[in-house]
Parts: structure tokens; sequence; C-alpha cells
């Protein structure tokens, strides 16, 4: 029996959409704990967004072990950073870049890696925000969600950031990312009502204890068919 | 002195204690062997003159090529191991042509010397390292042409030092003849001029008597920047006109 | 009756990778006399959905020349990336700035080197040529190349070109002389309120041209740019 090449054509273990909103002063990404092997709720206690440095966090939706490689990779060289002890770490804006030639490869040696990174920070006092995804497509925006939160958050968060004119405080940042998670953990059959936020502003950038969203189904009895 | 010297030019890649690649330097030496060739730049273009040695009267002349064409607009003198000449004239051609591929423009004079004289430290006697070269080539080449910023005259020697000159004379007669060119040159020169000024100095430090077999002529035109090589003909009427 | 087909059991079921993705995105190009006008909408998306909204297809590679890449957004950013490294290479090896033809021909060569692995992008070139005239470069994305007039390409192309035709070749309407000349006669506020107006038509009915008009209007003295608000649904 010939085996083809090994490479990753369907993702196997999967995080759901990763959210990211600026704020005026910083940035923050949410995503939630599920790692799903299919349609089965198989991890949940699963961390998916991560604190680079001081200035840098990532998230990924897609594949888990794709984006656990990548955050490897990525560890490697922070590691060296802090090593050379020589007070240079990466910025968002190069992270990203990397991100992208590594996605751009991958993708152009047909190995994607299955995934789509949400990098945020600070640079220079000035909130980023950027995506890549596993084709090596990437964009920056003041607001970005990947898979079912490009449908249904992007829309709720881009009404509001133009609202306020891009200028939103953090706890409206938060309270808009809540409410975003809340409806995705609703409508998405694969979400999950317990999610970790990552947060970046001038004081440095941490990833904070997860929060359980709270949840109504009383109307669930009046929709029909469920049961 | 020369018992020091011994000791350090066995490897090409050896410095001297005194800081001195010798193979470099001894093939520098190699070109005062070499025959004459001298280049005149002015504002009308650029001429380039070689004496060829026709050590035998059963030689054909016309196969001894001292000047050659590597792109419309560029020519080029050579002198000493003209073997060697082949290699980097190579590279001078497929540059320019390249340069022409990716870019659809004439390369410069400059980024044509520059991309040859990157060849001559590409040299090595590691028999398992793969370079260009076995030693350092043993020529020095004259470049002359005109690109967009006018006519130039380029010396490459083989340490892959280049410099550009107003005049210049390589060879085993450069020495007077690099004296003459300073006593005759002056900067509004016709073309015709310089090309008989050319032919006179060569003439003076030539061995044989210069005719129209014994040397060959070109210039490089700043009007239609075009490489133009003397027919037998036109150099006889330049000698004339000497 | 349970049997199994033998055959799908020789080899490992292949999935596909599809390398590629249509962001959308439209470029419009055109020569004046003494200027080049080249403007994009600045929407990137992703199937139905707006990725960006401030995404300009535009990229500013040397003092009097702007490349326009549209397409698929990856190889845009990828072939725009490695422009600039060969462009800078050819300043420290040529001691001078890229010209416009000069960026033209280095990008069909570019191109055609993914001749069996395509960037997947529609360019045009523009700029201010050594004699001071503006010119537009177009491509097909294995990098065959023209200079033309005016051009339109991207996602809207199809829907731009003919009113391009119509405005500034001035077909089919009574003269048939063939016009020899690289550029147009308007002025360049006219053709900068023209850029508008067919970016406001192609908006109207192409759902990957819209939120913005990024203009690049190139002269001697350098690239100056204008902005304008498109539909944003």
């Amino acid at each position: 029996m010939q085996h083809p090449k090994q490479q990753t054509t369907n993702p196997m273990v999967t995080g759901t959409s990763v959210i990211g909103i600026q704020f005026d002063g910083g940035v923050l990404i949410a995503a939630d704990l599920l790692g799903s092997y299919g349609s089965m709720a198989q991890m949940r206690q699963l961390p998916r967004v991560f604190k680079v440095n001081e200035k840098t966090v990532i998230g990924a939706s897609g594949d888990y072990s794709d984006y656990q490689f990548i955050l490897e990779k990525i560890m490697q060289k922070v590691n060296q950073d802090y090593c050379l002890n020589d007070g240079y770490v990466y910025k968002p804006k190069q992270l990203y870049s990397w991100c992208t030639r590594v996605m751009y490869n991958r993708r152009s040696n047909f190995d994607p890696l299955w995934n789509r990174v949400v990098i945020a920070g600070l640079e220079d006092n000035q909130p980023f925000l950027g995506s890549v995804d596993l084709l090596g497509n990437a964009y920056e925006a003041p607001c970005i969600a990947t898979g079912y939160g490009n449908y249904l958050a992007v829309p709720i968060m881009r009404e509001f950031l133009e609202k306020n004119n891009n200028k939103i405080t953090e706890a409206q940042a938060r309270d808009v990312v809540d409410r975003c998670m809340k409806l995705l953990y609703y409508r998405d059959g694969r979400a999950y009502d317990k999610y970790s936020i990552a947060v970046v502003t001038r004081v440095g950038a941490r990833v904070e204890e997860c929060k359980e969203l709270q949840t109504n189904w009383q109307v669930a009895s009046q929709v029909a068919s469920y049961d | 002195m020369f018992l020091t010297r011994s000791e350090y030019d066995h490897g090409v890649n050896t410095f001297s204690p005194e800081g001195r690649l010798f193979q470099v330097e001894y093939a520098i030496e190699a070109i005062k062997l070499g025959s004459t060739a001298i280049g005149i730049k002015t504002p009308e273009g650029v001429v380039l003159a070689v004496e060829k040695r026709v050590t035998s009267s059963l030689i054909i002349p016309s196969t001894i090529e001292k000047i050659v064409e590597v792109d419309s607009h560029i020519a080029c003198a050579m002198s000493g191991l003209i073997a060697d000449s082949k290699t980097l004239i190579d590279k001078a051609r497929v540059e320019a042509q390249n340069h022409w591929f990716n870019y659809d423009e004439k390369m410069s004079v400059e980024s044509v010397t520059q991309a040859v004289s990157d060849l001559a430290l590409a040299f090595s006697d590691q028999e398992d390292e793969v370079y260009a070269m076995s030693r350092p080539f043993g020529v020095a080449l004259l470049f002359a042409g005109v690109d967009e910023t006018g006519p130039h005259l380029y010396h490459l020697e083989p340490s892959g030092t280049y410099i550009e000159y107003e005049a210049k004379a390589i060879g085993s007669g450069s020495e007077g003849a690099q004296q003459n060119l300073q006593d005759i040159y002056h900067k509004n020169m016709t073309i015709k001029e310089a090309s008989k000024h050319a032919l006179s100095i060569l003439k003076q430090v030539m061995e044989e008597k210069l005719n129209a077999t014994n040397i060959e002529m070109c210039t490089v035109s700043a009007r239609d920047k075009t490489f133009h090589l003397f027919t037998k003909e036109e150099i006889e009427d330049v000698i004339k006109e000497m | 009756m349970f049997d199994i087909k033998t055959d799908t059991r020789k080899m490992p079921i292949e999935h596909h990778f599809n390398p590629y993705e249509m962001n959308g995105g439209t470029i419009v190009g055109v020569a004046g006399e003494d200027f080049a006008v080249i403007a994009s909408d600045t929407r990137l998306s992703e199937g139905y959905s707006i990725l960006s909204r401030e995404n300009p297809h535009l990229y500013h590679v040397q003092p009097h020349t702007v490349m326009g890449s549209v397409g698929f957004h990856g190889d845009s950013l990828t072939f725009n990336k490695t422009l600039q490294i060969r462009l800078r290479m050819y300043e420290y090896e040529n001691n001078k700035k890229c010209s416009t033809p000069a960026v033209a021909q280095l990008i069909s060569t570019m191109l055609y080197s993914r001749r069996f692995f395509p960037y997947y992008v529609n360019t045009i070139v523009a700029g201010i040529n050594n004699e001071g005239q503006g010119c537009i470069y177009s491509y097909d994305p294995v990098g065959s190349y023209e200079r033309e007039v005016y051009r339109a390409g991207g996602s809207s192309s199809a829907l731009i070109q003919p009113l391009l035709d119509s405005q500034l070749g001035l077909k089919n309407q009574g003269s048939f002389e063939l016009s020899r000349s690289y550029t147009v006669k308007m002025s360049r506020e006219n053709v900068v309120a023209l850029v508008k107006d067919v970016f406001t038509a192609a908006a109207e009915r192409d759902i990957y041209t819209g939120d913005a008009v990024f203009i690049n209007i190139i002269t001697k003295d350098g690239v100056f740019t204008e902005h304008f608000k498109l539909r944003r649904d």
C-alpha cells in the first residue's frame, strides 16, 4: 500500500471562533475553552489565547495541534530573545509579519497549518490587531473574528465601534466581547460557555482567569423540535 | 625579501604577515607582460586601442581578438592572460543580457564592471570547494561604454578593484603610455582626436611597427550609444591622419 | 452483501487543498500626458464576508511608480514584499532608482518565474517614465504584459473596462482612426472625476467592490493621494 505524503488536509481537534477588538489604550482577544473532535466536545479546558510577551498576545481557531506547533515556534523565539537579555522583544507587527510568512510558505508547499491566527498587542502605544489564515492571507482591522465569529460577532463589534467613532473604553470592549461570546455560544454548535480573555494595555499583557457565560435557555422549550 | 614572499605565496588565500596576498600581486605583475591597451574617454564617446603581437607571419592576425563587445553599448579591451578573460567576458555578457531581460533597459557600465569584479576573488585552491577559478585571473580589463549617465571608462584588475578613468593604459607599455596620456589629455577632446592620440601613443610603446593589421580599435559613441569595431580600412584612415 | 469496494481501501482518501482564494478588489489605471492615475477600492473580502473596509490594493514601490495588485490577497502581499526586495537590490547594484518601465519588466519576469504555480493576481503598474510621460502597464497572472493607455483590473474589470473604452478610448463613436498615443488627452481633474464615477458604478453591481476608493495621482513631483467614499453594503 502506497502512502501519499501526510499533510493536514483536514483538521482533527479544532477550536472555534477567536474574537478581538481594539479599545482606547489597548486591545483584547477572547476564545472559548473547547477543543472539538469533529462534533464531539472533547476537551473542555483547552486554553486558546496566550501571552507571547508583555507587548503581544496570540489566539487561533482551527486545528489545535497545528496551533501548538506555531506557538512552540514562537515561544522558542521568545526564549531566545529572553536569553540574549538585551531588552529586545518581538513587537506585534513583527510577529504578525513572521506568521504571515510561515503560513504562506506552508500553503505554498501544500502543507498548510490549518488555522486562522489572531495577533494582538501594543506597538508604539498604538493598539494592533491582525489576523493570518492558512493561505497566508493577512489583514489588520480594529475588530477581527474568525470562523462563525466573522459572521456573528464582527457586525456587532463593527457597529459598536462605528457608533463610538472607533474610540471605546476597555470596559465597553469587555462588554461587547462578552455579548459576542454569548451570541456565539447560543448560535455556534462548536462553541462553549467558558472562555478566556487575553488583554494588552500599557501595563502589559496578561491572560485572565476563565469566565463563564451567564446564559438563559428559558426560550428553549418554546422552540419547535427542540427536546 | 624574496624569501619571505615564498613562504606566503603558496596558498592563494593566505595573507602574509604584512597583510599582502602575494598570488594576487603576482597576477597584477602578469599583466605587465601583456600587450598594451589604451582607453580614452571623451564627451563624444570612448575609444579603445590595443596592440596585438603577431609573433609569426603565419598567424592570421584577425584571429587575435583583444577588443570584444559586451553589449551593444559596452566594449572591453584586455591585456594579460587572454584565456582568463573568456570567463570574465562571458560573465559580463550574461549579466548585461540578464539586466536587459529583467529590467528592459541597458545595464550601466559601472554595474557591468561591478558584476565582473565579483569574480575576481572567487578563487580557492581547496579542491572540495566549488569556486569559479583556482587562482586569481591574470588579465586586466578596460570597460568602455555609454549609458544614461554618459560615456564611461573603467579599469578592472585581478584584485577586483575597479576605478573609473578619463584615460588609461594597461599592459607592457602602460607606464610610458600612461604618462603620454596625461600629457595629451584634455576634457574637450573629440572622438577623432582621441583615436589619433591612442594610435600615436600605441605606436610609441609598441615594439613592432604599427600598421592596420597589428592593432585593434573600437569606439562607443555617445550619440548612438553603440559599439563600433574599426575595419582595417578605417584603421588605415586614422593612421594616415596621424 | 457487506463487501467493501476493494479499490477504496487501496489508498487512503486524498483530500485536495486549494491554495488559492479570491479576495476581490478592483483597480483602475489611466495614463495622462504628464501624470498617471491609479485607483483601487479598499474592500477585502472572503466569500460573502468583508474582512476589511480599509485595505487599499495599491503598493507604492518607487518614488514615481505604484503597483496595483488584486486577486488572492496572500499572493499580493508576498509578491509585493518580494518586489520590494528586488527593487532594493536593484538600487544597490545600479546606484539609481528603478524607472517605471524597468519595474514593469521586472514584475513581468517575477510573475513568469512562478509560471507553474502562479501568483493569482491581476496587476496594473502606473507611473512616470524617463520622458516624464504617464504610463500604465497591465499584466495577466503569469506575466504577459503590455503598455496601455487605460486599464481596469480585478473583480469589476468587466464592468469598468467597457466604460473606459467609451469615455477614454472613444471607441465606436464615429472616428475609426487608430490612436497611436499612449496617453489620454484628458486633464488630471477630469480623469480623477471619471475614476470616481466608474467605481461608484461598479460598487452598485459588484459585491467585491466597495467601501471607498483610494486614488493615487503620480506626477514628476511624486504621488498624491485622494479618498472617495463608496457604498458599504
